[in-house]
């Protein structure tokens, strides 16, 4: 059985990234950092379409190049 | 005599093409210039003097021979030491690397070489080119030529200096947050940051696939056009990069400019320094003369940009390093190591949502922002040239919002995809600075055109450490 320190991330837990050596003021930083930035995904997240996809953007970019 | 020092890719290739001068007296000027320029400034991270001078010599027989030649045929260059070369290793900037030397050339070394371009040296960059100062704290710090105390920019820092210095007229960097045009700012030299997908990424040190960019440093734009012409176009070692057509960039360095419309959103201006968006009024003002119409354009929120940028790059930075990270984060310089951390504290949730939100955020820009103009001008520096004291922030608890502040103007960009001109400020005799002209997508040739009627006049200049 995987100790905790093996399994993946679970970013809203407590355990975040246990398997970094990380002291505790790095990690306190490092998880305001990212709760920060969730905030900004979790209002991005309402706006988008339910069939926005990650090749978007390349679409996008390439339709974008059109005179 | 002529100045080699001053002359610009381009032409130094045609003095060599018709015999003014041999690509051996080049080459042994660029290095002795080169090493001026690493005493001062920590450029390089190896010398290739021997290796270089064979070439040379090969390159002055082929042309003795009358045998057919690239556009860079004989032409010193030096790369930001993050590229494959067969056979050898490259540093990364770190100390942590593959010790396996390349079995293959990446695909911009390659096609500079097939041009006839040499390489004299691997130049310096930040550790794992993830550093927008040109601080590296495992390989030492670059320092800027025209104040050594000051920050080069990072994390194409090397080549930057090098250019700037005179010691070679263009090289690569690469660009994930800003890593092209803040060490041509703060240099006081041009780039271009590709449109994502314009250039090969194979090959090259990946830090953030989503956002790295392959793209050169150059003081004279005619040579960004040149060595982005030799660069783009697809590859099939990296699906990324795109078949849309390559214009010749040299042929449309002339386009008339009269009539583009300069896009001015002084919202986002207004966020920097009030001296730095002096420097952007400055500016605008030449294009504005050389003929470009100034219009108001907004861009999308920029503080919504520069999260949805970091909520793609941190965790792509980090899945990079995961294992180093797990296994061997002790040899890691401690700026590096903290900000690779934070990635893994960011959910695949909403990584994701930055990554499907990206489109409609380049749709949303294409359609608002540049509804009305052609190009866009911004700050790329927040602020006047900081001192490397100033941002050595190591790895302390104040990296995130240190390097937000160098990299604010520049990183949303990245999210966007979309191509960059880098211009110094006209000087006057002051410390270097730049400014940023965004394009639509794949409108490089604009770009250069407007930064070739910049160049008539603002000249480039070779930097020397200022008086007092």
């Amino acid at each position: 059985m995987a100790s905790p320190k093996d399994e993946q991330s679970q970013p809203d837990g407590g355990d975040a990234a246990a398997y970094l050596d990380m002291p505790p003021e790095r990690r306190a930083a490092a998880k305001a950092h990212a709760a920060m930035l969730s905030k900004t995904a979790h209002r991005i997240a309402l706006e988008l379409p339910f069939g926005a996809d990650v090749d978007d953007f390349r679409r996008v970019l390439i339709e974008g190049a059109k005179p | 005599m002529t100045d080699l020092a001053a002359l610009s890719a381009r032409s130094l290739a045609k003095a060599i093409r018709d015999k003014k001068v041999s690509s051996v007296e080049a080459t042994e000027a660029a290095i002795g210039r080169l090493k001026a320029c690493h005493g001062l400034t920590n450029c390089v991270m190896s010398l290739e003097e021997e290796e270089a001078l064979a070439a040379a010599r090969a390159t002055d027989a082929a042309i003795a021979k009358g045998s057919a030649m690239g556009p860079l045929a004989g032409v010193p260059l030096a790369h930001k030491d993050m590229y494959d070369r067969q056979g050898k290793i490259a540093s990364w900037g770190a100390k942590l690397r593959s010790h396996r030397p390349a079995t293959a050339d990446s695909t911009a070394i390659a096609r500079l070489k097939s041009a006839g371009a040499l390489q004299i040296a691997a130049l310096h960059l930040a550790e794992f080119a993830y550093g927008p100062t040109g601080h590296n704290y495992v390989l030492g710090h670059a320092r800027n030529p025209w104040d050594p105390t000051r920050i080069t920019g990072g994390s194409s820092a090397g080549t930057a200096c090098a250019v700037a210095y005179g010691a070679i007229p263009a090289g690569l960097g690469s660009d994930t947050g800003g890593s092209l045009r803040l060490p041509a700012a703060a240099c006081g030299v041009t780039s271009i940051k590709p449109t994502w997908g314009r250039v090969s990424r194979a090959g090259a040190m990946p830090l953030a696939p989503a956002l790295d960019t392959v793209g050169v440093i150059a003081r004279h734009v005619e040579d960004l056009a040149l060595t982005l012409g030799i660069l783009a176009g697809p590859d099939p070692r990296d699906p990324a990069a795109t078949s849309v057509p390559v214009p010749d960039y040299v042929a449309r360095l002339d386009d008339p400019v009269k009539g583009l419309k300069l896009g001015v959103d002084e919202a986002v201006i207004g966020e920097a320094d009030p001296r730095v968006q002096k420097m952007v009024e400055e500016v605008a003002g030449i294009l504005v003369k050389l003929g470009l119409t100034r219009t108001s354009c907004r861009f999308p929120d920029w503080q919504t940009l520069d999260h949805l940028v970091q909520l793609v790059q941190l965790p792509d930075a980090s899945a990079a390093h995961t294992t180093f990270l797990r296994t061997r984060a002790g040899e890691y310089g401690p700026q590096v190591r903290a900000r690779a951390e934070v990635g893994h504290f960011i959910s695949s949730v909403d990584h994701l949502t930055a990554l499907r939100a990206r489109g409609s955020y380049l749709e949303r820009t294409l359609r608002d922002t540049f509804k009305d103009a052609d190009i866009a001008i911004l700050p790329i520096l927040a602020d006047p040239l900081p001192t490397l004291a100033e941002l050595d922030v190591s790895g302390g608890p104040q990296v995130q919002a240190a390097m937000g502040r160098v990299v604010k103007f520049t990183r949303p960009i990245n999210y966007l995809g979309l191509p960059t001109l880098a211009l110094p400020i006209p000087r006057g005799g002051g410390l270097p600075n730049g400014i940023q002209l965004v394009g639509r997508p794949y409108a490089e040739a604009t770009l250069f055109a407007v930064g070739q009627a910049y160049q008539r006049v603002v000249p480039p200049e070779i930097a020397r450490p200022l008086e007092g």
